[in-house]
């Protein structure tokens, strides 16, 4: 056969099958108005990737299976602005996934808005989930004038991990396996230092280029350490500006052989065995776990300055504004998320502190590592501040994160940083409340 | 320049003799005025509705406090939103960086595509390959662009970095580093889209009459000769046209930079375009992205007219 | 002949002396003759040189990421420069991601709304045309003005009041909202106009003579004679509406309505390290604009070429 004719062979191929295509699609445009979503499965947002979203996906299917004719369709989303953005335009479309995952700091941007419908309690007491099972404070932060709008699945807090074996050679961990304590900002580059020098060839790492929550979350943490005045409450914002510069100076001392690493390169550096020490949020924990197995430490981030404090937030589900809610749609929807945050115990083994009171003081928790030795985080969590424009995911946060990044990676100085984060703040703080 | 002066004639003839038509198709077609509004009724219905309507809608909310949550009740403001849009460095920040991205990139745009195309009309064997080449990467979507050049900008461990290795040289932080940033998302662009450049420029020298180089071969010029004043001369209306419509997209960029730095770092890259999007559907406030919309649109308008004018007196 | 025609943006522009298959011939044949390159074999070695090199600089980042799809997802994100995986060669990521549901839903969204908005799109844009080129209704000549003018005015400075319309009408997350927008392209009608006006109108009176309507004359006298330029617009029409990002990403925001470039970048798959992964569910997403350009490349590039310059 010669090259020509296969040639018009393919192309008849490709006509004919473009023909029937079209032919298909264009009848397709006769139902444009029509959404296409099958009506016996509950729709299901989520924003967990990596080890959290395996986990996840185990679990759902375990609700399915454990209860007949129950259908979860999942959808990952990309973590962060994207995620939150797309949410309220779906629920200001009114078209929205029956459930979704939404962090706690984020219900004052969503529920006074209307993007959220209240949960049911009784139909949640109805499949086994009662509000005193849950934890008291994250319950209180899901209320919205008197009305539940979110159930909280956990907290999630910044913590720090370690390979046991290197750190312990560097003098930094007590008898039992515990971080030494550090005296002073100063003491801990010291100690960072040995580290160094014992150790691999990195010292301890914090992936945040280009990140829109990890460096905020670790200068929250240590700026809430200080216990210095970071008051949004006017106008302007009234800010301790020198220690903020004195925590951006110390941050990038401590994370200096990280300077321009993503929080994926950070993690592989640490998983494997580049670096013995990552400031790391604890949702990480299954893939560090999976390489560095029983030499994996854990901690919460230890007190550098006055006082513990340690960034956190909480997953929590919420239902999603919908025009006009199918209520057998809702009733699974409850029905599945009693279930989900009933598996409170499977949810801690990616790294998480369940909200489910009952999952935290069984036994198989505390045989949990290191996930038992970073529960005392809990104790010290610190949230964003009470501003409508904070929280997990929010453009503040990537604003805050965009302005400590060159300081960071070392190409501006550390009051340039602090000054745009001030200016950044004051321009939010400007803006009136659209919520 | 005395070759050109037949074909232009030529022209000039042509399009008399069109105008002849028009004249005579005038005054016996009177009588289907009707249909003439049966066959525009459809377009000028979508056109009405889905550019006409949006262009007033958004006229009217940027004057409103409208908001994508319940509680934007769209009160009229007055002209609130354009006074914090003109006072809003934000504004003026994404504007320049607006600005510096269409500088940083319709010059290799048109340059390189002028550069290929005179390449690839050289005739050398392997057209289909070449073609392919500089093309099919337009044809790629935006995820497609993204997902490979954050791979190859990967600071620790992407190729780039690797390849600089090799030559001793110290990895770049290339979407991390405000100093490069912007100009890694230039990189990326250049090679996501001179393949359609290339081909208008392509297509505009296979319409060079051969005869201008044959007259120039007598005359005994040389290639380079031949080049210079009888081949760039003749592509100035093609590159004109091209260095318009492409300030004209790389103003409106948005897709490759939201995907690859999402604006950062430090808001080096953030387009207009994104502090719109972010704006209005991040932070919900609709009003103030459509008046901050109008200022971009405002720009636009005024660098077209620009535009218009420079091109206009060239032409003369 | 059909390029002479399908040139509405160079009414005047001078023409070769030559039939152009001449010129091909010439162009093709062993002894290369060429109007910019010199005779010897240096400048021929030079200028292939020039190509090969741009076209390896060209090719390499495809290159990678079709690399990358091939490899085990912990060789796919080691560091470096290395072509050939330690772990050697696997189909790995693509069987991952056959398994998962979403890149055919995407595919299949891609194409319905592509090939609505392009058949809505030069359906309109041609009857537009040909009323504004063909007929003398009342305010012919104001409408093609606002309509040319309108091409000035860039769609993405619409996104906010267009999501709001689709809010008020209540399409928001359906094929509508993606799709009506897009159809709106006052460039081609304005190209098809050019055209129609070059078409010689003694065919349309013989037609009329015969008794035919105007309908009847669009139909089978000028739509067969645009066949080229149909098929131009069409597929720039195409090409962009597959490849669009903004509007349809903002216009959807369920990932069964998602096309293929906001569904690959918006939805991500829960698995920790995947650039395995997400190479490969890239080169599935550009695999079928890719072949059908080889398949076409001819078209194509004429259809560039004709509307390019007064396209978007």
């Amino acid at each position: 056969m010669s090259g020509l004719s296969r040639r018009g062979l393919l192309r008849g191929a490709v006509y004919g099958a473009g023909a029937a295509v079209s032919a298909s699609a264009l009848s397709g445009c006769g139902s444009i108005a029509g959404s296409v979503r099958s009506a016996d499965e509950i729709e299901y947002w989520t924003l967990f990737t990596g080890p959290d979203g395996e986990l996840m996906k185990t679990m759902t299917r375990n609700v399915e299976k454990r209860v007949p004719g129950l259908k979860v369709r999942t959808t990952v989303l990309d973590w962060g602005p994207p995620y939150y953005t797309k949410l309220a335009m779906a629920s200001a479309g009114g078209r929205s996934p029956d459930v979704a995952i939404m962090h706690l700091t984020r219900l004052a941007g969503y529920a006074p808005g209307g993007l959220l419908d209240p949960w049911d309690l009784d139909l949640l007491a109805e499949f086994g989930l009662k509000q005193e099972d849950l934890n008291k404070t994250l319950v209180k932060r899901s209320l919205y004038q008197g009305e539940p709008y979110a159930v909280p699945l956990d907290t999630h807090p910044f913590v720090v991990f370690f390979d046991r074996d290197v750190m312990d050679k560097a003098g930094l961990l007590t008898g039992d396996g515990q971080l030494v304590p550090f005296e002073s900002p100063k003491h801990a580059l010291e100690l960072m230092d040995k580290l160094r020098r014992s150790g691999g060839t990195l010292g301890p790492v914090f992936g945040h280029a280009n990140d829109a929550a990890m460096g905020w979350r670790m200068f929250w943490t240590l700026f809430s350490q200080t216990g210095a005045t970071f008051d949004l409450t006017g106008k302007r914002a009234e800010i301790d500006e020198d220690t903020a510069v004195e925590v951006v100076r110390f941050m990038a001392d401590l994370t200096r052989d990280s300077r321009t690493m993503d929080v994926q390169t950070a993690i592989a550096a640490f998983a494997n065995g580049r670096s013995p020490m990552i400031f790391s949020g604890e949702w990480d924990m299954a893939t560090y776990k999976a390489t560095l197995k029983d030499k994996l430490g854990g901690s919460p981030i230890p007190t550098f300055y006055d006082r513990p404090a340690g960034a956190s937030d909480s997953h929590a589900l919420v239902l999603p504004h919908q025009d006009n809610p199918d209520p057998e749609r809702r009733r699974r929807a409850h029905r599945f998320v009693a279930e989900l945050v009933r598996s409170g115990l499977t949810w801690a083994t990616a790294g998480h502190i369940p909200a489910y009171t009952p999952a935290v003081s069984s036994p198989q928790y505390a045989r949990l590592r290191p996930q038992s030795e970073y529960a005392g985080a809990a104790k010290q969590l610190v949230l964003d501040p009470p501003v409508w424009f904070a929280g997990s995911g929010s453009d503040f946060q990537t604003r805050m994160c965009q302005a400590l990044d060159p300081a960071l990676g070392g190409s501006s100085s550390a009051r340039s940083a602090v000054r745009t984060m001030v200016s950044q703040i004051n321009t939010l703080l400007a803006q009136p409340n659209p919520a | 320049m005395a070759s050109v002066s037949t074909p232009a004639r030529r022209a000039a003839a042509g399009s008399s003799r069109r105008a002849g038509f028009r004249r005579a198709a005038a005054t016996d077609r009177t009588r289907s005025g009707g249909a003439g509004w049966l066959f525009a009724t459809p377009f000028l219905v979508f056109f009405t509705l889905f550019l006409i309507v949006p262009i007033g809608i958004g006229l009217w909310m940027s004057f409103t406090n409208a908001s994508l949550t319940g509680h934007g009740d769209g009160t009229l403001v007055g002209l609130d939103n354009y006074a914090e849009a003109f006072g809003d460095s934000q504004v003026w920040q994404t504007l320049g960086n607006t600005v510096w991205f269409t500088v940083l990139t319709t010059v290799p745009l048109v340059l390189v595509a002028l550069v290929m195309a005179l390449l690839v009309y050289t005739g050398m064997p392997g057209q289909w390959l070449w073609r392919l080449a500089f093309f099919a990467s337009h044809l790629l979507p935006v995820a497609v662009v993204y997902q490979i050049w954050s791979m190859l900008f990967q600071p620790d461990r992407g190729m780039l970095n690797g390849l600089l290795k090799i030559f001793g040289i110290d990895g770049i932080a290339w979407l991390t580093d405000e100093k490069y940033a912007m100009w890694s998302i230039a990189l990326v662009t250049l090679w996501w889209t001179v393949g359609f450049n290339f081909l208008l420029y392509l297509a505009a020298l296979q319409a060079i009459p051969d005869h201008l180089y044959e007259a120039a071969a007598l005359d005994g010029a040389g290639a380079w000769r031949r080049l210079w004043s009888v081949t760039l001369p003749q592509l100035r209306r093609t590159t004109g046209l091209i260095a318009v419509l492409q300030v004209m997209a790389s103003l409106k960029v948005f897709d490759q930079i939201y995907l690859l730095t999402k604006g950062g770092p430090n808001g080096a890259t953030r387009p207009i375009l994104e502090y719109i999007y972010d704006t209005g559907f991040t932070n919900y406030r609709l009003g103030y992205a459509s008046a901050v919309s109008y200022v971009f649109f405002g720009l636009i308008i005024i660098l077209s007219i620009a535009q218009l004018k420079i091109f206009s007196r060239r032409e003369d | 002949m059909t390029t002479e025609t399908l040139s509405p943006r160079t009414p005047g522009k001078p023409r070769s002396t030559m039939p152009r298959e001449v010129v091909r011939r010439r162009r093709y044949s062993g002894r290369v003759w060429h109007p910019s390159l010199g005779t010897g074999p240096l400048p021929r070695v030079l200028t292939l040189l020039a190509l090969a090199l741009m076209t390896v600089v060209w090719l390499v980042p495809f290159g990678w990421g079709v690399d990358t799809s091939f490899k085990t997802e912990v060789d796919a994100s080691a560091s470096g420069a290395d072509w050939i995986p330690k772990a050697g060669f696997t189909l790995d990521a693509y069987r991952t991601i056959f398994g998962q549901g979403n890149l055919p839903v995407w595919a299949v969204n891609s194409v319905v709304i592509a090939v609505c908005v392009t058949a809505i799109t030069v359906a309109i844009s041609a009857m537009a045309a040909y009323a504004f080129s063909r007929t003398l209704f009342r305010g012919r000549r104001v409408l093609f003005a606002v309509t040319v003018a309108s091409i000035m005015v860039p769609p993405q400075i619409l996104i906010v009041p267009l999501f709001r319309q689709m809010l008020a009408l209540n399409l928001v997350d359906t094929y509508a909202a993606v799709i009506l927008p897009q159809v709106v392209a006052p460039a081609m009608v304005f190209i098809l106009k050019k055209f129609f006006d070059g078409i010689p109108r003694e065919l349309e009176e013989a037609a009329r003579i015969d008794g035919a309507g105007s309908f009847r004359v669009f139909w089978s006298v000028v739509l067969p004679l645009s066949r080229p330029i149909l098929a131009a617009v069409a597929i720039f029409v195409f090409i962009n509406t597959w490849n669009n990002f903004l509007w349809p990403f903002i216009s959807t925001s369920d990932p069964q309505l998602m096309t293929l470039p906001v569904g690959l970048s918006t939805v991500k798959d829960s698995t920790g390290l995947r650039n395995a992964q997400e190479s490969a569910a890239s080169i599935l997403g550009s695999v079928p604009l890719l072949i059908v350009f080889m398949l076409f490349q001819r078209q194509i590039v004429k259809s560039v070429a004709t509307t390019g310059l007064g396209g978007q």
